[in-house]
């Protein structure tokens, strides 16, 4: 008898302790940890590290002295900040828009049933996504190298242009490295409107068909509005993208030369940290950088929200 | 049943301290990297204590970069003190200096002993606390030893301050093609080379005669001829205070005005430096001459194998310094390990393994009895590739070299007036535009 009373209490007494659920809470958490524990670490405590770091003067070694609102006074004032804004909008949108219209179209057409070897032609869109920029940016510059003998250059002076120098030049530099991000993200994008056009019902086409609506009305009126979470998607991601663009124009502007033809935002304060030893002004930059690409991203997904939307309502 | 929790519990925690192991793993696996010399040098110890009761024993890592020769070169070393173990970590220049900057600011993980590069100096140079001060460790006996100008490169913001010793210097000289010489009708030895572009404007005349003739341009780029300008300018970008006096000092603008004079007439090669190009271009000689320092020859020799027509004579008017090195004991150890630090860096940069460093290596001493040294003078450049010509023609560069002040932000300026003269040669820009752009933007960079 005592004995039982003892062991109910005991198991009492550990319910007390922990109960089932909050059993299961704690080794929920635990699974999760790894990777919060590692997020902690390498992303939020460097945010707001960098949050503190721009209101200071440090050149990562020494001491850091209170610098106020002085960083981003220099920034303001400084031509080439807004040089590189506006670079960055300007690739950003002469690579994002052809893509996207071009990943619709290819997924269009990936997906028709007139189409054969067609798992030959998804692979091969989507090649480019999985090779490594830095190889992909050394290769393409050398194709599109200063010198008459560069490939691209070579093919302009056969077409009757002149040669193009297209590390120096003003719209050299933008438009080789929007082709750069174009050929790597183009099958990207492709493959996911693909995923999107296989999940819409194939009986809207056949209706359609039967209606005698040709394959452009199909592609405008049934297509398009139901990719609209594709296309949110995409636009997403390739604004933020571009907007985060670095390792493309630093490769083949090489590090020793950031012109400021190419100069984008990042490039801008990796400059700064990396090169000058400036790690306020640069960390100031980062902040300025976010509250853009806050109201970039917010703009942009309020925008593509209404593209299905309207067609919709016709 | 609790059991089982307990040990997925455990699993949990063993796999995030595992993974949270691998941000300091690059260390660990770096240590386990470290060439075989370290067991060789391990076994000589453990003869040689049987006879003799050596000093405690100390194990220095040692951070080097590039192609050095010093983890073999340190063999020597270690047998002579067999309480010394040696543990060295070559990684590419770029890496090395970024994980140099990474544990100095942390505070922890630098080695006992690092290299730094001329150019990464600045960087450190303001925060000179971060290393011993090797005057500490009685320095100044070595001073004497070394080229002045070297030797003021290593100090510190003050004078009393020393971070490293001087390893190698990369003191400049003209390539240049035979065979364009001949082509264009001119001599071809190293004498009469030297004697045709003995002034600058021998130079220039030189490469107009090279260029009707030929039609080839006399340099493989700007940057190259604009840096042997500069480097014999008596002021450079800035004065002792860091303000930017190019806009009153004629020096810069002189050369820069001269590379321009060059451009206009087409006199220069369109080749940016390291570019593919500018490698492949080493191999078929498509311009007359190359400036550039002591190590290019290695360069050269990969890029261009089977090429036989490189030979090497002076520079016009003087010479100048790109590259070079230096030892620095980060302030992370304790002092007993400085010390032992201190006498092998000492070692290391004596003039007898600077010049063994250079046969090995081709790294030039700095060390001026290493410079006189006859067999150095007289050792031919890249066993012979370079047609006869001898490492006299650097030992000679390397004394003509000017002591002036760069200071902290000569990488930033430098940059914009390279990047002007580029643009001016490729784009056809305005020169003068450029020019009052690249100040623009230099000062703009400097503010603080």
């Amino acid at each position: 008898m005592s004995e039982l009373v003892t062991q109910r209490q005991s198991g009492l007494q550990k319910k007390y302790r922990f109960t089932e659920a909050k059993r299961n809470a704690i080794s929920g958490y635990l699974y999760i940890a790894p990777f919060f524990i590692l997020f902690a670490i390498f992303d939020i405590f460097p945010m707001f590290f960098s949050f503190y770091l721009g209101f200071q003067k440090w050149n990562g070694l020494g001491e850091m002295k209170f610098y106020g609102l002085r960083n981003f006074e220099l920034i303001f004032t400084d031509p080439i900040f807004w040089e590189s804004i506006w670079n960055t909008f300007i690739i950003g949108i002469i690579s994002t828009v052809p893509q996207l219209i071009m990943a619709i179209i290819l997924a269009f057409v990936l997906n028709s049933r007139l189409l054969r070897f067609k798992n030959f032609f998804r692979v091969s869109y989507f090649l480019p996504y999985i090779t490594s920029v830095v190889a992909v940016t050394l290769i393409f510059k050398i194709i599109f190298s200063n010198h008459e003998t560069g490939l691209v250059n070579i093919l302009l002076n056969y077409l009757g242009f002149k040669s193009i120098s297209w590390t120096t030049s003003y719209w050299g530099i933008k438009v080789a490295i929007t082709i750069m991000i174009i050929w790597r993200w183009v099958g990207f994008n492709t493959i996911i409107y693909l995923a999107g056009l296989q999940s819409i019902p194939n009986e809207l086409y056949e209706a359609a068909t039967i209606d005698g609506a040709s394959q452009v009305q199909q592609l405008r009126h049934i297509s398009i509005p139901l990719l609209r979470p594709a296309i949110t998607f995409t636009v997403f991601t390739s604004t933020i993208g571009s907007l985060q663009l670095f390792t493309e124009p630093l490769i083949f502007l090489t590090k020793n030369s950031i012109r400021q033809e190419g100069i984008t935002m990042v490039l801008y304060l990796y400059r700064d940290a990396f090169e000058r030893s400036n790690f306020g002004k640069a960390s100031a930059t980062s902040i300025v950088l976010f509250l853009i690409i806050v109201i970039v991203a917010s703009l942009n997904y309020y925008l593509s929200n209404t593209i299905g939307t309207r067609k919709r309502r016709d | 049943m609790i059991k089982k929790r307990l040990l997925v519990l455990l699993l949990a925690a063993v796999m995030a301290v595992s993974m949270m192991a691998c941000g300091g793993g690059a260390n660990k696996d770096a240590g386990a990297d470290t060439s075989k010399q370290t067991d060789t040098a391990g076994d000589d110890n453990s003869k040689e204590k049987e006879t003799e009761a050596p000093p405690e024993k100390v194990t220095l890592q040692v951070w080097i970069f590039g192609t050095t020769g010093y983890d073999e070169l340190s063999q020597k070393y270690t047998e002579a003190n067999p309480h010394v173990t040696l543990e060295f970590n070559s990684i590419a220049s770029g890496d090395h200096h970024d994980r140099l900057f990474t544990a100095l600011s942390a505070g922890t993980g630098a080695p006992h002993v690092t290299q730094i590069d001329v150019d990464y100096m600045p960087r450190f140079r303001e925060t000179q606390n971060v290393f011993y001060n090797l005057y500490d460790f009685g320095a100044n006996e070595i001073k004497d030893l070394y080229l002045e100008w070297k030797w003021n490169l290593g100090l510190g913001v003050d004078d009393s301050f020393l971070i490293a010793l001087p390893t190698d210097i990369g003191p400049t000289a003209a390539y240049y093609r035979m065979d364009v010489f001949e082509e264009a009708g001119l001599p071809s030895d190293p004498d009469s080379v030297g004697k045709l572009i003995s002034t600058w404007e021998k130079f220039k005349e030189t490469a107009r005669t090279i260029k009707q003739k030929t039609g080839k341009p006399m340099s493989d780029s700007v940057e190259l001829v604009f840096n042997a300008l500069r480097d014999q300018a008596q002021e450079q970008y800035f004065n002792e205070k860091d303000e930017l006096i190019i806009e009153n000092s004629p020096y810069i603008k002189q050369a820069y005005d001269f590379t321009v004079s060059m451009i206009k007439e087409g006199l220069l090669g369109t080749y940016s430096l390291w570019e593919t190009e500018w490698n492949a271009g080493m191999s078929s000689g498509s311009y007359a001459t190359l400036l550039a320092p002591a190590w290019m020859a290695g360069v050269i020799m990969g890029n261009a194998p089977d090429a036989t027509k490189w030979c090497i004579t002076s520079m016009p008017e003087g010479a100048g310094n790109w590259g070079g090195s230096f030892m620095a004991i980060p302030k992370q150890c304790s002092e007993a390990e400085a010390k032992e630090a201190y006498n092998f860096i000492k070692w290391l940069c004596a003039p007898e393994q600077q010049v063994e460093s250079f046969k090995m290596a081709g790294l030039f001493p700095c060390a001026i009895a290493s410079l006189d040294d006859a067999t150095l003078a007289s050792t031919p450049v890249g066993d012979g590739y370079f047609n006869g010509a001898t490492a006299g023609v650097f030992a000679e560069a390397a004394k003509q070299i000017k002591d002036v002040y760069k200071g902290k932000h000569y990488p930033v300026a430098n940059a914009e007036i390279v990047k002007a003269l580029y643009t001016v040669a490729l784009e056809g820009a305005d020169p003068e535009a450029e020019w009052a752009k690249a100040v623009e933007a230099i000062k703009n960079a400097i503010r603080e």
